[in-house]
């Protein structure tokens, strides 16, 4: 499955995008935090910092670790604070 | 009285003569100040049915208790009036050094009437400590001049300790969408600039030294540096790593971007002119307001100098426009801000004329969607009202009126005030929040976007259960912008109402709860509806252009909002502030 970053979190992990292998929401956290550092401040075991968010595909936010993810799902990571 | 002067300045620029006028306790406590006791000052003025660019009506500048302070970001003021665009209540806030010398001036806002008899500097000098510290100063020669050459000369002129806040050329034009600027920062919606330059002012320049004394100041130092300290944190990284433009992508990937005139979501060239793509192309320098520990302000080299970048501006003035060259985009802005302009309005006139002139309803064959020329071209006529920038400066409602055929239906306005860059039909918790809007289509006074990105609402089919959700982030705002402290530390604050409860006893000394902080919200969110009952304010008015409610957005077919839909949730938020639909204005 994809992951995607927008704002904050794709200047952390200097890449727009990636590829990972993973069931649920808490798994994909847990390997971002391993493979980019720079994005740990930002994930508490398998749950996102309150400043950030998940997107399930653009459809829906999640933030329970268990969320079950297909590996035709896609997951945008961003900022919590839209204010513009 | 801790906290506050408990007095107000009443300015007549007829005359140059001011007075100043009580304001009890109970007043403050009840409206606190900033945008809440802007209004109140305003209904006191009965000034909601005078034509807001007359000389008599009133323009409040509104400073606050924690002005002063050491508490980060509150070195900001409210500019309140009756809006020329919208005929309605407009409230706009902007940082920083002029609130802090305006309360050094021993007062707690500043009411200006009246109309001086030539174009002129208002020199109020708080030092001086009398009748004659308030006067008047020929501006004639900075007639045409810049915010920024106007408030660089007149430092010059006075003294480095004064504080200007200025209108540029479209304030002296009275283009409904003029700001007031001060250190490059913008009271940007509604039309203040046109209502100061209708009362023949250029700039107001301040300067005073009173302080106000703390109830505990010892607390409150604490408080502060404990707030400080949390607005370093992940909470506030968006607006230290990107600012407000960060948004920019990410809408663009949720079909949220106003593109076109809001006839896409989406725009192809959104990496051109993303912060990501600027800050890898351009050198970049970040600015603070005056007591802020945030520092969101990021600047960006261009060929025409350094240019500050919101996501407001990159919205209107890129996509919104259909403008895919950053060079251009950062030039349009820069230009706006020159002229004292706000960007969401200008780019929302100037996109609709564009899909005027797509559709053959305007015959300015030039003003194609994309064209960088078209843009810089239809500010510079908008800011001297030249040709067909006078009809722009009337904003894009009565541009619609004046244009004819179905074009209102696609201007991109709630009330007159043009809609800021979040797509309604792709976010319908901020589609009630536009609508039921005091002041118009507004960002500021409603973050019901917060809930449309959240798990408690379906973005694209919201229910009557995002109302309450709405009417929650309404009355945050409002109280954020009475205290006055910065929205940006919204994440930073996890119990707002306790600790704003707990920043205010420290100053005040009042032993104030949450729960009377919350009514003190509902009370200033219903003070500016009363303003606008009594300015004419109908029911019909709180809904979209018929643009959002019968036309899916195209990319996004599952981003529809009917009209049924939308006036649900509108009467929903009605029966829930507890609001008469049909109410009869006083009098």
């Amino acid at each position: 499955m994809r992951v995607e970053f927008f704002g904050v979190s794709r200047q952390r992990a200097g890449i727009s995008q990636l590829e990972i292998e993973a069931e649920t929401l808490g798994q994909v956290l847990e390997a971002l935090a391993h493979r980019i550092p720079s994005l740990r401040e930002f994930i508490e075991v398998d749950r996102l910092h309150p400043s950030l968010t998940a997107s399930l595909n653009g459809d829906s936010f999640v933030s329970d670790p268990q969320t079950r993810l297909s590996k035709n799902d896609c997951v945008f990571i961003l900022s919590a604070d839209a204010g513009g | 009285m801790f906290g506050y002067h408990g007095t107000c300045l009443r300015i007549d620029a007829s005359l140059a003569r001011a007075e100043h006028v009580p304001l009890t306790e109970a007043i403050l406590r009840q409206f606190i100040g900033g945008g809440g006791l802007g209004v109140r000052l305003l209904l006191n003025e009965e000034s909601a049915r005078l034509d807001p660019l007359a000389p008599e009506a009133p323009i409040v500048f509104a400073f606050s208790p924690l002005v002063g302070s050491p508490l980060t970001t509150s070195a900001k003021f409210a500019v309140v009036s009756k809006s020329p665009l919208t005929q309605r209540i407009n409230d706009s806030l902007v940082s920083s050094g002029f609130a802090i010398a305006g309360k050094g001036c021993g007062c707690d806002a500043i009411i200006v009437v009246g109309r001086a008899p030539e174009l002129s500097v208002l020199v109020i000098d708080g030092d001086y400590g009398d009748q004659d510290s308030i006067r008047l100063e020929s501006a004639e020669e900075y007639r045409g001049a810049s915010c920024q050459e106007t408030e660089m000369a007149l430092k010059a002129r006075l003294g480095a300790n004064y504080r200007i806040a200025s209108i540029g050329v479209a304030g002296e034009n009275r283009v409904r969408y003029a700001t007031i600027s001060h250190d490059g920062r913008h009271a940007g919606r509604g039309g203040s600039g046109a209502v100061l330059g209708a009362k023949n002012i250029k700039a107001i320049a301040i300067r005073g030294h009173r302080r106000t004394d703390w109830a505990h100041p010892q607390e409150l130092t604490e408080l502060s540096k404990a707030l400080s300290r949390r607005s370093f944190g992940p909470a506030t990284a968006k607006y230290r790593e990107l600012g407000t433009a960060a948004n920019l992508l990410t809408f663009n990937r949720f079909g949220a971007l106003p593109t076109r005139n809001f006839q896409s979501g989406t725009f192809a060239d959104a990496a051109n002119i993303s912060p990501e793509e600027l800050s890898a192309t351009r050198s970049k320098t970040r600015k603070s307001c005056m007591a802020c520990t945030i520092g969101c302000e990021h600047i960006y080299g261009s060929s025409t100098g350094g240019v500050r970048v919101e996501y407001e501006s990159l919205f209107a003035m890129g996509s919104l426009c259909g403008v895919g060259d950053a060079e251009t985009v950062l030039h349009a802005s820069q230009r706006c801000d020159e002229l004292g302009i706000d960007t969401i309005s200008a780019g929302g006139t100037i996109a609709f004329a564009m899909e005027c002139v797509e559709r053959g309803w305007l015959d300015e064959p030039w003003l194609r969607f994309g064209s960088r020329d078209a843009l810089l071209r239809a500010i510079d006529l908008i800011g001297s009202r030249s040709g067909l920038g006078d009809l722009l400066a009337e904003g894009s409602r009565r541009a619609a009126i004046a244009i004819g055929h179905d074009s209102i239906s696609i201007a991109p306005q709630v009330k007159g005030l043009e809609i800021p860059g979040y797509e309604p039909r792709a976010l319908q918790t901020m589609a009630l929040g536009f609508a039921v809007g005091a002041r118009g289509a507004d960002h500021n006074r409603s973050g019901a976007y917060e809930v449309d990105f959240s798990d408690k609402v379906d973005r694209r089919r919201v229910t009557l259960d995002a109302v309450r959700l709405a009417i929650e982030t309404e009355d945050k705002a409002a109280l954020m912008d009475s205290l006055i402290l910065c929205k940006f530390l919204r994440g930073v604050l996890t119990d707002f109402y306790s600790e704003a409860a707990d920043i205010l006893r420290n100053v005040t000394g009042w032993d104030v709860s949450s729960d009377e902080l919350h009514e003190a919200a509902r009370r200033i969110v219903s003070a500016k509806r009363d303003f606008n009952v009594l300015a004419g304010w109908t029911l019909a008015e709180d809904t979209l252009p018929e643009r959002f409610l019968n036309t899916p957005l195209p990319d996004d077919p599952r981003a529809s909002l009917s009209p049924e839909r939308l006036h649900a949730l509108v009467a929903e938020y009605h029966r829930q502030r507890g609001w008469d639909a049909a109410p009869q204005p006083a009098g």
